[in-house]
């Protein structure tokens, strides 16, 4: 079945964030970082936005190392869970776990349409 | 309250003691926040005539209303104290992401008061405020002392999401050209900051935080920045240029229009600018785009350098880097001036002052003036290799180079030479021929933070003709020009506004932006007379600390030999005929004070 996906170019990626206010904006109506559901980490002078998945209350058992060209990166770094390991995407406030929703139906995510660099975009196919 | 969190952090580092304290809310009307707020609480505070590397002096750090709120390019966060290079109010804009991560930390302002014994870092962690000891920190590079710092965290995730201000050790070792670095990113504009920031023995101050700015008519503001990113985006120079080569795209303009200095200001042409322009730059960099806090333009470029010299990552050279580093001192090699930048970033310099004061020793050692023995160094022109040597001794002020490291006025006053030192008020000039483009020129000799082209950015009419197109070796209309470029330089600072989306933007505008975020009903005019109020501000704290119009001119130089060469050959600077104007304009007398009855006007 064809779904809509949100396409991330790790190359175009310039780490400037607006995609994470533009999703507390949106969702939270404030702006702040730790209230988005998505995130921008960086290793070196590459970032990785990385868009709220599931949450689990469990870490891994093992831990994957990612190839990208000739740098090797934690996979935990990309990964979408929020877990003990990794707390991201959950409200300070309430315990919440956040999870991605495109922004409702048809989506409309707000990341893409605040992403100038080309990063984020919004396919359907 | 919109926008700001209202809260500002008094750190007592003789004490060891901090205190949270709330902001005035007529403070924030008056002067908005940011830049303004900063020197406002300076003016008030600190007597004008205290020694910038004292205990007395204060360290300002404070972001702008619409840092951290997503309205566009909203990243920067104003360090504000007395500079220990000019003795002038000095105002650095960090860029990066530290601004931004102070407001979540919920601070609006952070005044360093006293100075520790021991070298302590000042951590703001998630609501723990702590003044740590930090002497293996001491002597440590700027991305070393950042890596080092996160590395002693013990949650690795909090480390990723903390930001940090530090100094290099030309700060710790009280140079006065140094400068405050953030996130790997240069300040602007900030000669003589770190050297007061390393008197205070403060190494570095770190911020996380997790609090929420409120905007006060979200889903207007969401669609208003959605709309400007969106004219960005249709504008040549913020959609393409600046995004692919950031600042550096200026080199090939300038040298076509023959304002791009060289030798020390001495000539003006150039064999061939592809040995310095875009293409050299994307030949010899591996560019990647790093975008500060909110920025649709991300005009900073990261790169990696491998020379035997110096290996590292960093920030590739600007327009002002390349100028004041590479052809003032007439070096031509895109990866020396690389090279250079990075010394420069960590080990805590400002490019312009320190390329200044090399570019002046080279001009004296070629004139027969100073030699390699009174030096200690060999300053040959076009020699990168020279550069390179005395950046590293001045950084570090090792042997004899602390001769070079006190600046360029210094060093040409040594030697009874200072016609020599192309700068004013004791800060070196930012790399444009102020003889080819004359609004600048005015600008240089009239901002209260020495000659710096981002306090007036003229250079958008002058040269890019983005709005109105002007000629910029003619003075008509400049006057006016450079006031409201200076305005609203202080008003954008002041909100926390880059200057680099009016590239693309009117400065009208972004004002429905700032009124959807801040709660406000501002005119375009209301806020550039909140600029003016700054301005002057400013203007009356120089005067106490000892300037006067006298100080208000630029160098022999450019009054009274013409440009020898290149396409704006035969040119001198027309100032005489725009400073009265430009007094006249700002409501003060010939002698450049304010009148009483502006300020007046102005509430000051």
């Amino acid at each position: 079945m064809a779904m809509p996906r949100i396409k991330i170019d790790h190359n175009k990626c310039t780490g400037c964030r607006h995609c994470e206010l533009a999703c507390s904006l949106n969702h939270a109506a404030v702006a702040n970082p730790r209230r988005a559901r998505i995130r921008v980490f960086h290793e070196g002078n590459v970032f990785f936005p990385v868009i709220a998945g599931p949450f689990v209350d469990a870490a891994c058992t093992s831990k994957l190392d990612i190839k990208i060209g000739d740098q090797v990166y934690d996979m935990c770094l990309l990964c979408r869970a929020s877990c003990p390991q990794k707390p991201f995407f959950i409200e300070a406030e309430t315990g919440f776990p956040l999870k991605c929703d495109f922004c409702g139906i048809p989506p409309n995510p707000s990341c893409v349409r605040w992403c100038n660099s080309g990063a984020l975009e919004l396919i359907d196919d | 309250m919109y926008g700001r969190t209202g809260r500002c952090l008094r750190v007592n580092l003789t004490k060891g003691k901090h205190l949270v304290e709330e902001i005035a809310p007529e403070l924030l009307d008056k002067f908005i926040g940011g830049r303004g707020l900063g020197v406002k609480v300076y003016s008030d505070e600190v007597d004008p005539q205290t020694d910038p590397l004292g205990s007395e002096n204060k360290l300002i750090f404070v972001s702008g209303p619409l840092v951290g709120t997503g309205a566009i390019s909203g990243a920067s966060c104003n360090v504000v104290t007395k500079s220990a290079l000019s003795g002038t109010i000095a105002c650095a804009k960090m860029r990066g992401h530290f601004g931004a991560e102070l407001k979540f930390a919920g601070f609006d302002m952070i005044v360093v008061e006293g100075r520790a014994e021991s070298p302590v870092i000042l951590s703001i962690l998630d609501d723990k405020i702590n003044i740590r000891p930090a002497l293996e920190y001491w002597g440590r590079s700027t991305s070393e002392t950042e890596v080092m710092y996160k590395e002693n965290l013990d949650d690795k995730w909090a480390a990723r999401e903390t930001h940090l201000v530090s100094v290099g050790p030309a700060g710790e070792r009280l140079v006065p050209l140094a400068n405050v670095i953030n996130d790997g990113f240069l300040s602007v504009g900030g000669a003589g900051i770190g050297a007061v920031m390393g008197s205070k023995n403060l190494k570095a101050i770190a911020v996380k935080g997790n609090h929420s700015l409120l905007i006060a008519d979200g889903d207007r503001f969401v669609r208003v920045v959605t709309n400007l990113i969106n004219k960005l985006n249709s504008a040549p120079f913020t959609s393409h240029s600046m995004s692919a080569w950031g600042s550096a795209f200026f080199i090939d303009l300038c040298y076509q229009k023959g304002m791009l200095p060289q030798k020390n200001f001495q000539s003006a042409a150039f064999v061939d600018s592809k040995d310095i322009g875009t293409e050299a730059l994307s030949n010899t960099f591996a560019l990647r785009s790093s975008g500060c806090f909110a920025c649709p333009i991300a005009c900073i470029k990261k790169t990696a350098v491998n020379y035997p010299f110096f290996k590292g990552k960093g920030m590739a050279p600007t327009y002002w880097a390349i100028g004041a580093l590479g052809l003032n001192c007439a070096v031509r090699d895109m990866a020396t001036i690389g090279i250079a930048h990075m010394i420069c970033a960590e080990m805590g310099l400002d490019p312009i002052a320190a390329g200044g004061t090399v570019a002046t020793a080279m001009e004296l050692v070629e004139k027969g003036i100073a030699d390699r023995d009174s030096l200690k160094l060999e300053f040959r022109f076009g020699q990168g290799e020279d550069l390179l040597q005395a950046l590293t001794l001045m950084a570090t002020k090792k042997g004899h180079a602390k001769r070079i490291g006190k600046g360029g006025q210094a060093l040409a006053e040594e030697y009874g030479q200072s016609k020599r030192f192309m700068g004013v008020k004791g800060l070196s000039m930012a790399a444009f021929d102020p003889r080819a483009i004359q609004g600048m020129g005015l600008h240089f000799a009239t901002c209260n933070y020495g000659p710096h082209h981002l306090y007036a950015y003229t250079f958008i009419e002058e040269v890019l003709g983005v709005h109105e197109e002007l000629d910029p070796l003619t003075t008509e209309g400049k006057p006016e020009l450079v006031k409201r470029y200076q305005d609203m330089a202080a008003i954008m600072d002041s909100l926390g506004l880059c200057n680099w989306p009016l590239m693309g933007l009117k400065f009208n505008n972004l004002v429905p932006m700032i009124n959807s975020c801040l709660g406000t009903e501002y005119r375009a005019d209301d806020l550039l007379r909140i600029g003016e109020r700054i301005w002057n501000q400013e203007r009356l704290y120089n005067m106490k600390a000892g300037f006067d119009h006298t100080h208000d001119t630029l160098p022999e130089r450019f009054l009274k030999e013409p440009i020898k060469d290149g396409p704006a050959q035969g040119q001198i600077s027309k100032l005489d005929e725009m400073l009265p104007r430009y007094y006249e304009l700002r409501g003060w007398s010939e002698k450049g004070e304010p009148r009483a009855e502006t300020l007046e006007a102005l509430d000051l």
